[in-house]
């Protein structure tokens, strides 16, 4: 590719807006700007959506284009909100859009897992801590970033580099048609059958069945492991209470 | 429905994820947000690996986002059980407070201005409209708090 060719490109402009905007949407010391980074990310991802291809009829393709939008949208607010309670939030959307996007693959199973062990578990244990550690919400530290532009440069560039492979791959030689071959096979019959749930089970108890055993021993361990780390703090609480003469609190 | 273009689509919302994801962990300073940011991360990987399972008509990239799911549920519970030991020992969530912990030949960070933290998301309670007798005061109870 060469540079002329890299300047027309319309993703290498969308690599550079994505990094300015990250870089002004990240924590600093003042909000300003704010309205100039959020456009620009957005412009950026635009730039970005305006190589796909379309997937089918215009309600496919705008069920598809929310969702996807709302994932996006919110990953990005994830990342830059300044409140940590507002990215856990931000956070709980994106999930849900997530899940969303499962269930336009017909993966039934995996877009109710998203929601019931992500957004409802693990994200509200997130929520716990963060309250049980920082219940004002306002700390110095979340309005500052390590090296925001160098940050916001390198996540850019790596979404560039995967976006340029895609692109390069599918179309090869800017041809608007895709030249990866489609697999041609009867998908009602296999992952979009009616019968979604037995078909998964059966596969991941045969086919992946001592990887459903080892998934169960992590777990266990996982539990070991967190009970290890408090009974450890906590007798190190303990111990220094002791030395310094006073009371455990 | 066009398959070829459904994997090409989802591998961008799966690669914009993994990105976004990588910007927080490499730039934000609280361990709660950094956390949230891998989790996304493993969210861009799900989101390809389901496509490619759709693409290819077999249930591996569904059963790989599953064994997924279970390895985020550990690592979120190692993960918050350390964050509330680390905070237990410094009383906050900043990672920084942890940079003894980087190689001999860095050189120590220090924060050259500290932000002036205001509450710029004021709240706006609702008011109620007033309704029945005023009830007895009791200052004593009104003013205490427990302790936190």
């Amino acid at each position: 590719m060469t540079l002329d060719a890299l300047v027309r490109n319309p993703l290498s402009w969308g690599v550079v807006l994505l990094a300015f905007g990250l870089w002004i949407l990240l924590p600093r010391g003042s909000t300003r700007g704010w309205w100039l980074g959020f456009t620009l990310t957005m412009v950026s991802l635009g730039l970005f959506a305006s190589r796909m291809p379309v997937i089918g009829d215009w309600a496919t393709t705008g069920t598809f284009a929310i969702m996807a939008a709302v994932t996006i949208i919110s990953a990005v607010l994830t990342v830059t909100m300044r409140n940590p309670v507002y990215c856990a939030i931000w956070f709980a959307l994106s999930l849900l859009a997530t899940a969303g996007l499962f269930m336009f693959q017909g993966a039934q199973f995996l877009g109710v897992a998203t929601v019931v062990v992500y957004a409802g578990a693990i994200l509200v244990t997130f929520l716990f801590v963060l309250m049980l550690a920082n219940p004002e919400g306002h700390a110095f530290y979340d309005r500052l970033s390590w090296e925001a532009p160098l940050s916001a440069a390198t996540g850019a560039v790596t979404i560039g580099v995967l976006t340029f492979a895609l692109v390069g791959v599918f179309h090869p030689h800017d041809q608007p048609f895709a030249q990866i071959p489609a697999v041609e096979a009867d998908r009602s019959a296999e992952i979009l059958s009616s019968e979604h749930m037995a078909h998964l089970g059966a596969q991941l108890f045969s086919k992946h069945l001592v990887a459903v055993e080892l998934a169960g021993t992590l777990l266990l361990v996982a539990l070991v492991g967190c009970v290890a780390i408090v009974a450890e703090a906590k007798a190190r609480r303990g111990k220094r209470a002791e030395r310094s003469g006073g009371a455990l609190r | 429905m066009n398959e070829v273009a459904l994997l090409e689509n989802y591998l961008l919302v799966g690669a914009l994820l993994f990105g976004l994801g990588l910007v927080g962990f490499f730039s934000r300073r609280n361990m709660i947000v950094m956390f949230l940011c891998a989790e996304m991360m493993l969210q861009g990987v799900s989101v390809s690996l389901v496509a490619w399972g759709r693409y290819h008509n077999n249930w591996d990239g569904q059963s790989l986002v599953i064994f997924i799911l279970t390895v985020a549920a550990c690592e979120a519970a190692i993960a918050l059980a350390l964050v509330v030991a680390l905070y237990q020992r410094s009383g906050s969530l900043d990672i920084a407070f942890w940079h003894d912990l980087r190689e001999d030949n860095l050189p120590a960070y220090t924060d050259h201005e500290i932000p002036e933290v205001t509450d710029d998301t004021p709240q706006h309670w609702p008011t109620l409209t007033v309704s029945g007798l005023e009830p007895v005061h009791n200052p004593e109870e009104e003013t205490h708090r427990a302790e936190v």
